[in-house]
Order: C-alpha cells, then sequence, then structure tokens
C-alpha cells in the first residue's frame, strides 16, 4: 500500500513544487515505486520542473472526468526508473477537482505505487484542501520569512481538521517541516529568521533544510530535479531529506555559515 | 464525504459565534420594582441602553406567576433587548418561545455570580469575596493553536498547554491561562465578568481583552514582551504586569 504524502505550504512561491519534484526523484532513485501528481489545476508546473511538458495528453481532470484513463495520463520519467508524473490541467480550474474524483484516483494508484507524492497548489481553498484530504504525511515547506511561517502554521492547523485521518478521529496525519531558501549569512546578519525561531514556532520535527542555491533555479529552468545535481548544496540537501523520510538518522547540514577558505576565496569557488 | 470545500454559490454558511451578552439576573418578579430600578439605571448611565441585547436570567424568580411578556414590554421601553430567557422551569421555557425568544438552561449549581456590568453601575461597588471560586465548564487544550485556529471556553476558564500562535485566537467566560508563548489574541471575560485575567509565560500577544477592555500589540509597553505576565482590569483600566 502505497504511502500519500502531500507537499504543502499555505504561501505560494515557497519551493512547494520544486520539493515535491525533488523528494519524489530521490524515493524513486532509491527503488521505491513513485508518482507524484501535480493538483494545482490552471497553474500547472510541476511537468515544467519534471521536464516532461512535451509529453502531457491527457491530465487529472481527464481522468476525474473520465475522458481517459490513468495509464493513459501517466507519464513515465525519463531519466528515473520507478518514477511517474501525473500532470494537471492548464485549461481548467480547481472546481474540476472533486473529492469522490481524487479518491477514486488515489485508490486505483495505492496498490501499484509505494509513495503517492501530491504537489498541492498555494492557498488554503478547495485545490489545497483536495490535495491534503487523504493524506497519511505532510510536508510544509517553510520560507525562512514570517509570512511564509504563518501560512504554514495556517496550514498546520488545516492538517490537524480538514484531513480524512482528522475527521476519523483516529491519528494525525504525520507532519514533517521542511525549510527552504536557507541563507546562513543572511539569517546571521538578521535579515531572515534563523532555523530555531521556525521549528519553535511551527513545533514539528524538521525533516530537511534546503540552503538557498543556485543550482535549484538551474535545476527549474533545465527541467531536471536539483536532486540528479548530486554536487550541489541543495542536491545533497534532499537527498539528506528524502533519507530523513525513509527513517535515516542524518546530521542537518547547510544551516551554519562556512566561513569561505582562504583558497576558494582566491579563486572564487562556487559552493 | 464530508469533505468541507468553499463554494462561491452557497447563501450562507454557519459559523460558531462568541458575542459578548448582557445577563440581566433578575431577584425580583415584581415588574414594578423591575420598572422602578430600570429607570434610575438609564438617568444613570443612558449610553449602555442602547438597543442592548440582554438575557433574561430568571433562575432566581421562576415561578407560576412570572410575568416574562410584561418584564420583556418593560426592558424594551427602556431600550434593552431582550433575546434569550435563561434557566425555570417548562413553563418558563414554553412562555419564552412564545415570545420569540431564545431558551438557555440554568447555568447549574452557579457558584458566583456574574460581576455587574461595569457602566450600568457605576457609583455601588458589590461586595467581592477575596475568593471566588472558579466556574466549573473550563477547558484545558494540550497543544499549539495555529493560526486561525479559534479555541474557547464559554462557561468557565480556558487553559492552554502550548503554545498560541500568531494568528489565532482564544477566549474564555473566566480567565485565561496559556504554559507558553502567547503570540495570538486572548479574550478572557467575554461575558463581561470583569474579575478575570489572562496569565500567559511569554507575551507576545496581538490583543489583550478582559471583558471587553483591550490593548493592541502596539499599546503593549516593549519592555513586557516576552515575559511572563498578568492581565487584568482595574477601575475599566487594563493592567499588564510581570509575574
Amino acid at each position: 500500500m502505497a504511502k500519500i504524502i502531500v507537499v504543502t505550504s499555505g504561501k505560494g512561491g515557497v519551493g512547494k513544487t520544486t520539493s515535491a519534484a525533488a523528494i519524489a526523484t530521490g524515493l524513486a532513485l532509491r527503488g521505491n515505486k513513485t508518482i507524484v501528481i501535480d493538483f494545482d489545476v490552471g497553474l500547472r508546473n510541476l511537468d515544467l520542473i519534471m521536464g516532461c511538458e512535451r509529453r502531457v495528453v491527457y491530465d487529472l481532470v481527464n481522468v476525474i472526468q473520465g475522458e481517459a484513463t490513468l495509464n493513459q495520463a501517466m507519464i513515465r520519467d525519463k531519466r528515473t526508473e520507478n518514477l511517474f508524473i501525473l500532470p494537471a490541467s492548464q485549461t481548467r480550474d480547481k472546481d474540476a477537482l472533486t473529492p469522490e474524483g481524487v479518491e477514486q484516483i488515489l485508490n486505483n494508484l495505492k496498490d501499484e505505487f509505494d509513495y503517492i507524492i501530491c504537489d498541492s497548489p498555494a492557498g488554503i481553498e478547495r485545490g489545497a484542501q483536495l490535495a491534503m484530504y487523504y493524506a497519511d504525511e505532510a510536508i510544509v515547506v517553510t520560507n525562512p520569512e514570517v509570512s511564509s511561517v504563518r501560512d504554514s502554521d495556517r496550514i498546520l492547523g488545516l492538517l490537524g481538521s480538514k484531513t480524512r485521518l482528522a475527521e476519523q478521529g483516529k491519528e494525525q496525519v504525520k507532519e514533517h517541516l521542511l525549510i527552504t531558501r536557507y541563507n546562513p549569512h543572511r539569517v546571521d546578519h538578521g535579515d531572515m529568521l534563523n532555523l530555531n525561531d521556525i521549528t519553535e514556532i511551527l513545533s514539528i520535527k524538521l525533516l530537511g533544510l534546503i540552503p538557498e542555491s543556485e543550482a535549484v533555479l538551474r535545476a527549474s529552468n533545465q527541467g531536471v530535479p536539483v536532486t540528479h545535481d548530486d554536487d550541489s548544496d541543495a542536491g545533497q540537501a534532499y537527498a539528506d531529506t528524502v533519507s530523513r523520510l525513509l527513517g535515516e538518522d542524518v546530521p542537518l547540514r547547510f544551516h551554519e555559515a562556512q566561513k569561505k577558505s582562504f583558497l576558494s576565496r582566491m579563486f572564487g569557488g562556487r559552493r | 464525504m464530508s469533505l468541507n470545500v468553499d463554494r462561491e454559490n452557497t447563501a450562507f454558511t454557519f459559523k460558531g459565534g462568541m458575542l459578548p451578552m448582557t445577563v440581566m439576573e433578575l431577584s425580583s418578579a415584581d415588574p414594578e420594582e423591575v420598572e422602578a430600578q430600570l429607570s434610575g439605571k438609564v438617568s444613570q448611565s443612558p449610553a449602555f441602553f442602547q438597543h442592548t441585547p440582554v438575557v433574561l436570567s430568571v433562575e432566581k424568580v421562576d415561578g407560576p406567576n412570572l410575568a416574562l411578556e410584561r418584564l420583556c414590554a418593560i426592558c424594551r421601553s427602556h431600550k434593552l433587548l431582550p433575546v434569550a430567557v435563561r434557566g425555570g422551569g417548562e413553563s418558563a421555557k414554553q412562555s419564552a418561545w412564545a415570545l420569540g425568544l431564545g431558551w438557555f438552561p440554568p447555568v447549574e449549581a452557579r457558584t458566583h455570580t456574574l460581576a455587574p456590568v461595569p457602566d450600568a453601575e457605576p457609583a455601588v461597588a458589590e461586595p467581592v469575596a477575596a475568593e471566588t471560586l472558579v466556574a466549573h465548564g473550563g477547558r484545558v487544550y494540550r497543544g499549539t493553536v495555529r493560526s486561525g485556529q479559534q479555541i474557547s471556553a464559554p462557561e468557565g476558564d480556558l487553559v492552554v498547554v502550548g503554545a498560541v500562535n500568531a494568528g489565532a485566537e482564544i477566549l474564555a467566560a473566566g480567565s485565561i491561562h496559556v504554559y507558553g508563548p502567547l503570540r495570538g489574541r486572548a479574550l478572557a471575560g467575554i461575558h463581561g465578568d470583569t474579575d478575570v485575567g489572562v496569565f500567559c509565560h511569554e507575551l507576545h500577544a496581538e490583543l489583550l481583552s478582559v471583558s471587553g477592555n483591550y490593548k493592541r500589540l502596539e499599546d503593549i509597553d516593549p519592555v513586557l514582551l516576552g515575559k511572563a505576565i498578568q492581565v487584568y482590569l482595574e477601575k475599566d483600566h487594563l493592567h499588564i504586569e510581570a509575574l
């Protein structure tokens, strides 16, 4: 039975889609059969980040409305075995999603996959609520700034009340915190919230910390999830994040400002 | 499927609300006496009598001869708007409904009376016992109260063991105790009880209120921020004090 993990944040532009793509890729690279579903109907992005935008024929809404089968809509990732993408529709809006339709799709995928990653749209409305409703676990993506932290706090409140697990009252959705765009230098200067402030306010377990990195933008524009960039700090940080998601105990990296060494200052080392 | 999703085309939504309400606790069922006392109050503080909604509490005066209709008429003629009746037996309930009023069950075994509404009783201070018993019906909430959440204790004290984050709101008829940082809004004494307070381990509150008297974060002395504090009402003035 697949584990359903929603990647959500409340606020837009914090790195949900990048993180969903990177984590799904990381899970698949370790041999887990994984599908990542774009719930951002009308503002489809996941296909670009995954580099499969030219191969989209059918989408999530087509499947929900019975115009295509799941197998027709699923796109097999070219780089990674075991990884599939279910794109969103760009021409529809979020009202095209129905709870019954989403449940049906997830049920059909559950037997076949190990992980189902739901890439939530921003906001707290229908699209975001449907993306989280059936989740077993949630990865809450937060940037080190006050508005993002407050929106994440709001989302955590919804995860505790507006999900199927919460409504059944048996158990809680397992919540993980993923901090992205963390820049230790700017934290030291007081431009950004620091790690401890964020974890104290949100009081959930830290799953990973992704440093602000050129590699992320490059990866997005090339349509290659940053996890493939093993040499980059962000790529390694996502790999650590996936390890923790799989239950491994990995020490935290990239959260402290590194003094540039004499040589790297001389030769302008990028990383 | 009970998924609650926003739809644009709904005519209304039901929402729970906690509104401050004045309870008029009758200790006499004699309409003449009530009338006389009311007239006196109107001249003392006319500002209070502006179609103020009141709940008539008939717990002490219930009987077969309770002239509810007459009492309501007297209230209305003094610009008080009876909206509901509290307490009394089956006959009180039936006559309240017949008059188009709501009915609330009596507050069982009340151990203390609500303090009088401040501006209606400016001159005579009631003798207040050194210690009033905490009304039952309080609530203990364990965990983080998150942005957008509202936790209330409509009949007693509210204790939060955890943090109250920015954008969250906690309300209580009695006092509020937060064993953690208070970053959201805290409103104590929502039914007009003035002898209650707000207590917290770490003050960052957006808003603090006791019985409708409030202070915003901006009005709070920055020295107190981050400290353990208590908030109480004294002579209609809200005091915040380090503990």
